[in-house]
């Protein structure tokens, strides 16, 4: 290894390191060490028996936020509800017990797992602190109150949730901006201009994708290898759910291709160049050739109108994958990323169900919205 | 009188032959009882009710080490 390597590997290391910073969780994760899947496996399967059967979503359309928050009182967020019952009511109260909890599951995650397991699911869960600075510098930027920016910030990354809702608090966008100073988000943060929001959180976005492939794909053990196909098959997702996006809007080439996240599976850089640069019609075309176009050909035609049947075929996709991919390898990473899909797409569902019905949205559209 | 050695006294051979019978099956059930119990460990803190399911999955590979032990008391 030459000594420009050693000092590149030291620096990513001092990069990576930054848990120390104020605010955050202290998290410590490494590579390396005897990880006790067996224990973890059996934990993270207990927890996913909490989660709701699909049977349930239909009988949640049929109740009113109040009915549905008893109901969810009942199951595995009666302590979150509990918890804030005194503060919050209705729909809000239901969609802080979601956020709480879903954080909270998170965290138990990390604080469950060691060595090689904590490490990739501390690294995955930076999405969340993306997330989190992404609501409340938008928050920020259009004038929302604090109570609103609190009420969609998931603290399940690194970022614990005293930090973050004081930053829901301050005055400025500067301020916020300031408070990352000493993360590697900082780079990026720093090129807000008070015009270039979209572009910011397009970039961070790519950067936590690039982050997070970064930190996995030089290790080829059996579990990091099969992480990354998990990350790739995300990244696929999410581009192509850009490009239907990006294309039925007629976006311009250059400004779609600075959405793209590079290293999917599926889509290589160059597949998604050439996918970029036809029109929309040739695009639906195109993807015919490739694998994906299974999962999405039953709802996706040139003539539709709306793009909602697709991106919910896409995310069932994502599912699916997760499940088929925990079953085919027991006792792995795959049976934690099928969990955290699963609680993710729950908590979203149960949002759609809440937010759906306190803004009077009819039934029909609300199912639609469901992923099941 | 000289000694027998203990390469040819088929009592000493029996005698390593009844301790690799127990030790080897030991050192199985315990690896199989190491993946069994961190598991069953996982399953109760999730859901008290499992106990008693989990500790008979806990015991069952102590068979193996009891064949070792079977097999060590004919030879012996």
């Amino acid at each position: 290894m030459s000594l420009m390597d050693t000092i590149e590997r030291g620096w990513n290391g001092l990069k990576r390191g930054w848990n120390g910073l104020i605010g955050t969780r202290h998290i410590k994760g490494s590579r390396k060490g005897t990880a006790n899947y067996s224990y973890l496996n059996a934990r993270v399967k207990g927890m996913k028996g909490h989660l709701f059967p699909k049977e349930t979503y239909p009988r949640l359309m049929n109740m009113e936020i109040d009915q549905i928050a008893r109901y969810i009182q009942e199951s595995s967020y009666k302590e979150d509800i509990d918890q804030l019952a005194q503060s919050y009511e209705s729909a809000d109260l239901v969609e802080h017990a979601l956020n709480r909890n879903l954080a909270v599951s998170f965290t138990k995650l990390i604080n469950i797992s060691e060595d090689e397991p904590k490490y990739l699911i501390t690294e995955y869960l930076r999405k969340f602190d993306v997330w989190n600075i992404k609501t409340i510098l938008r928050g920020k930027h259009v004038g929302a109150s604090s109570a609103e920016i609190k009420e969609n910030l998931v603290s399940a990354g690194e970022y614990t949730y005293t930090f973050l809702s004081g930053l829901a608090g301050k005055e400025s966008t500067d301020e916020v901006i300031e408070a990352f100073s000493e993360s590697y988000y900082y780079q990026i943060l720093k090129q807000f201009d008070g015009t270039n929001l979209s572009d910011i959180e397009n970039m961070l976005d790519k950067m936590y994708y690039e982050h997070l492939y970064q930190s996995i794909y030089e290790t080829r053990t059996k579990e990091f290898k099969l992480f990354l196909r998990f990350v790739q098959t995300e990244i696929d997702v999410r581009n192509l759910l850009t490009l239907f996006r990006t294309k039925k809007e007629n976006l311009a080439e250059d400004e779609i291709m600075e959405m793209m996240i590079d290293n999917g599976n599926v889509f290589e850089m160059d597949d998604l160049k050439k996918l970029v640069s036809l029109s929309y019609e040739e695009f639906i075309d195109e993807l015919k050739r490739y694998s994906l176009w299974d999962k999405i050909s039953d709802c996706c035609s040139i003539e539709m109108s709306s793009l909602i049947a697709m991106e919910t075929s896409l995310k069932k996709y994502s599912l699916t994958y997760a499940r088929q991919f925990s079953h085919a390898n027991p006792l792995s990473i795959a049976t934690i990323m099928d969990y955290i899909i699963t609680k993710n797409n729950e908590v979203n569902n149960l949002r759609i169900i809440v937010r759906g019905k306190s803004a009077g949205l009819s039934d029909e559209i609300i199912r639609n919205q469901l992923v099941i | 009188m000289t000694e027998p050695s203990i390469w040819t006294n088929p009592e000493g051979w029996k005698a390593i032959g009844a301790a690799l019978a127990v030790g080897i099956t030991a050192i199985a059930t315990a690896l199989v009882q190491r993946e069994i119990g961190s598991a069953a460990i996982g399953a109760i803190i999730e859901n008290e009710a499992l106990f008693g399911k989990a500790l008979i999955l806990t015991v069952i590979p102590e068979a193996i080490v009891i064949f070792g032990l079977v097999v060590a008391l004919i030879i012996a």
